[in-house]
């Protein structure tokens, strides 16, 4: 019996067990120790689509981004959207931009110039394709510029679902809406929704304001940029000098009695 | 009675070989006392289990059965070692640091007092006769320096019993003879030196007893002299002896009831002629330098 | 023998440790390749990304600490302790007076002290050149650009080459761990290479356990979550440096550093357990 206990291959096999026993028990007590902190770091790693990536990855890449190299290979995916995007080829150019926010959606850099190539450089390459500026039609322009914006308005939302408090998301959208689709009511919406957000850049709101003014609200303008102005902070960033210069021209165009004109 | 310095008792050491954990049984019921102030010396070939009985003694390996003491305290003790100095067979030190720097280490590690330390790493220094190369790295050391500058760092904390693992594999005649010399000094200073080796010519006129290992197990043990002389002969060394002289003194042996069993050109050793010879040229180069050295020394003086 | 001796001791082995490894080309080379690949995340300059720049130099420069950290911890550490039992150096220290722990601890340490010494170079270098892009972004982009505040939070280079740090000191005991038991310095590195995947990956594992069914691979997934320690749990350099909505808190980072504590003095013990039984 005893020479059976003193078998080395027993004895490795216990030692072997001691270990994981030591180990498991070690898991248990530093749980409560653990626990907490990881839900915090976790908290800071959203879940990815690991179907999706896999497939256009490959599993050994896969293995490196759940590993903890998830922000770098993005990084160097995001590099060879560039040269994708310096190609033109925009197929490519979509799946490249939807890889590498599903691989890495913390970073808001990946959406907002994604969003940008998508509404502004891709409906100039579908243009060139169709025949140039000149002998593409104005409506056919607009057509594919609305359908370039859409794609973008797409990734931005998704982006919003990861940052529902990111002022440049909001902003993003409302400039496409701004400079390319021309369109004054959506764009002062979402200049709007910017500017409301943490962080926003103070520039948003005088925008909006002059969206409003744009769109004839003059009246809606001028309310709208006293609350403002009474609002904001001392900062030289805040430009409030500007602020006031254009509550006077309102106050002009609006015709304001000198007297129920606004007093800082 | 004086506690000797080593008692091993009924010792076995078994090794698990394999994944089945086959036994290897490396030293097998080893009894031995090496007495205080004694040269010892544990010979055997290759694989005899002499590696792993000076381990056992170290305490850095556990015996399967039986016991190990050194100065009565049981050897596993971690605290037994404070007793003792260690040279591995060739061993190899942080090549970066220099001699002194190295044995001054090893000095700390054995809490040297602070106020003894420079003392302590300059004198072992001296003893193993390494004070001019003291100052360079350990990796432009020759062999021989190695084991010099080894036994410096088993020397330093002044240990009681020391334990040296064939510490002349490898070292040229030389060499070897400057460790023999550093070991007599040992003994008169009071210590006790256990030394293990394979080249037995070596250290033949160096122990005072000896133990023969074979296969982990104890052959012989005594004292050398008593072990290799053959009791019921003598040897006569005569010189200028006519062959008539010589039928005489046979006659002579032969009268006396002797028998007179083989005639022998007496010879010296290889290692001793070598050692003489070397020596020899050595002193002839020193005269030759000083020679020289007082001549140029002369013509500065005259001009 | 007192504590203190022990203190000298483990001291004393440290430090011929990490000068041995500092010596040594491969910590050279390994740590030249890093500081160039860091400095060489100058080139995003080009893609002319604008603040997104420092985002990918910062990146770059995390990914190559984790990542040759990772290696050096585990190499360095193996390579450390079994020169020391090739040539016999282990077997004149523990000849001494010496505990078979504290040579184990004085060999984790040195490995500790080369690692601190690469992460310090490491963060340095990277700072040095976010402070530099910085300034260029900043010239550039005009003083607006800062009006939230500065674009990178230098104190969280430090603290993520912090929680590194403590990471690798769990590797480099875990290696420690391994090669207590193993014969080779190539079978060391593999296996430690190993454990480093699992305990990387661990997380996977323990997420999938919340939504398995009973049984017994819940069992195992549960178990296999609790054997290895969590290394995912260091890895928050994508929450630090730019200003996210959210911080760090002090109580996570304290947290992470007592774990990454347990863990490398729970995986000394478990070596000494089997380094006390080794021939030497």
């Amino acid at each position: 019996m005893q020479s059976i206990l003193q078998h080395p291959l027993l004895q490795r096999t216990l030692r072997v067990l001691t270990v994981l026993l030591a180990l498991l028990l070690l898991g248990l007590l530093t749980r409560p120790v653990e626990a907490p902190a990881w839900q915090v770091v976790k908290a800071g790693q959203p879940e990815m689509n690991l179907e999706a990536i896999e497939g256009s990855l490959g599993q050994g890449l896969v293995i490196g981004v759940l590993g903890g190299f998830r922000a770098i290979l993005a990084d160097f995916l995001w590099i060879r959207t560039n040269t994708v995007w310096e190609r033109k080829d925009r197929a490519k150019l979509d799946a490249m931009i939807r890889l590498v926010t599903t691989l890495d959606p913390r970073p808001e850099f990946f959406w907002i110039n994604g969003s940008r190539m998508i509404a502004y450089d891709v409906p100039n390459w579908r243009i060139r394709e169709e025949g140039g500026y000149d002998a593409v039609p104005e409506a056919r322009q607009q057509v594919l510029d609305l359908e370039q914006a859409e794609q973008a308005f797409k990734l931005i939302d998704t982006a919003l679902d990861f940052h529902p408090e990111n002022a440049r998301l909001y902003l993003e959208k409302g400039q496409i809406y701004l400079n390319r689709l021309k369109d004054d009511a959506n764009a002062a919406e979402w200049f709007l929704k910017a500017s409301q957000k943490p962080g926003a850049p103070f520039f948003a709101a005088r925008i909006y304001a002059e969206l409003l003014r744009r769109q004839g609200k003059n009246a809606e303008a001028y309310a709208y940029l006293k609350e403002l102005h009474r609002e904001l902070p001392d900062s030289p960033f805040a430009q409030k000098g500007v602020i006031l210069e254009r509550i006077s021209e309102l106050e002009d165009e609006l015709k304001i009695p000198v007297w129920e004109r606004y007093r800082p | 009675m004086k506690t000797p310095a080593i008692r091993i008792s009924n010792l076995t050491k078994d090794f698990a070989v394999g994944i089945r954990g086959m036994k290897l049984r490396a030293v097998d019921a080893l009894s031995l006392e090496v007495g205080d102030n004694e040269i010892f010396g544990l010979l055997g070939p290759n694989g005899s289990g002499k590696s792993t009985t000076i381990k056992i003694i170290l305490g850095l390996l556990e015996p399967s059965t039986g016991s190990c003491e050194i100065y009565g305290e049981p050897s596993r003790r971690v605290s037994a070692r404070r007793s003792v100095g260690f040279l591995p067979e060739a061993p190899y030190f942080y090549r970066y640091l220099s001699g002194r720097e190295l044995v001054r280490y090893y000095a700390r590690l054995c809490a040297v007092p602070r106020s003894e330390i420079d003392w302590a790493v300059d004198s072992v220094i001296d003893l193993v006769g390494m004070s001019e190369a003291a100052h360079r790295r350990v990796g432009t050391y020759s062999k021989g320096m190695l084991q010099r500058i080894g036994l410096a760092q088993a020397l330093v904390h002044d240990p009681q019993l020391v334990i040296l693992d064939e510490p002349t594999a490898g070292v040229d005649p030389l060499g070897s003879a400057a460790i023999a010399d550093i070991v007599r000094e040992l003994k008169r200073r009071g210590k006790t030196v256990l030394l293990s080796s394979h080249l037995l010519a070596q250290i033949e006129g160096l122990c005072d007893r000896v133990a023969i290992l074979h296969r982990g197990q104890l052959v012989k043990e005594g004292r050398v002299d008593d072990l290799v002389e053959e009791k019921d002969a003598e040897a006569l060394v005569v010189q200028g002896l006519t062959p008539e002289g010589r039928a005489a003194v046979e006659a002579t042996i032969q009268a006396q009831g002797g028998h007179l069993a083989r005639v022998e050109k007496p010879r010296l050793s290889l290692d001793a002629y070598f050692l003489k010879e070397v020596h020899e040229q050595e002193s002839a180069y020193a005269a030759k330098n000083k020679a020289a050295d007082e001549s140029t020394d002369g013509k500065d003086g005259s001009a | 023998m007192s504590a203190a001796e022990s203190f000298t001791r483990v001291r004393l082995i440290a430090g011929t440790t990490f000068l041995e490894a500092v010596r040594q080309k491969f910590f050279n080379s390994l740590l030249l390749i890093s500081v160039a690949l860091v400095a060489s995340s100058t080139f995003f300059q080009q893609f002319d990304f604008g603040a997104g720049e420092l985002k990918f130099i910062t990146d770059f420069g995390f990914g190559a600490l984790f990542f040759f950290g990772s290696i050096l911890s585990i190499t360095a550490t193996a390579q450390l302790f079994f020169n020391e039992m090739e040539n016999r150096t282990a077997l004149t220290m523990l000849a001494k007076p010496v505990y078979k722990l504290e040579f184990l601890a004085g060999k984790f340490l040195g490995a500790h002290l080369l690692m601190l010494c690469f992460t310090l170079v490491i963060t340095l270098v990277l700072s040095g050149i976010l402070y530099w892009r910085e300034a260029a972004i900043v010239a550039q982009l005009g003083a607006e650009a800062l009006a939230d505040g500065p674009l990178i939070r230098y104190g969280d280079v430090f603290l993520f080459g912090f929680l590194q740090w403590m990471k690798f000191g769990i590797l480099a005991a875990i290696t420690l761990f391994v090669a207590s038991f193993s014969n080779t310095n190539l079978y060391t590195i593999v296996v430690s290479f190993f454990m480093l995947i699992i305990c990387q990956l661990q997380y996977i594992a323990r997420d999938a356990y919340s939504g398995m069914e009973a049984g017994w691979e819940r069992f195992f997934v549960f178990g296999l979550g609790l054997i290895f320690p969590n290394f995912q749990l260091f890895n928050v350099g994508d929450q630090l440096v730019f200003d996210v909505e959210q911080v760090l808190p002090a109580t996570v980072v304290l947290r992470m550093t007592a774990y990454g504590l347990i863990y490398t003095i729970a995986f000394i013990l478990l070596a000494q357990l089997n380094f006390r039984r080794r021939e030497i």
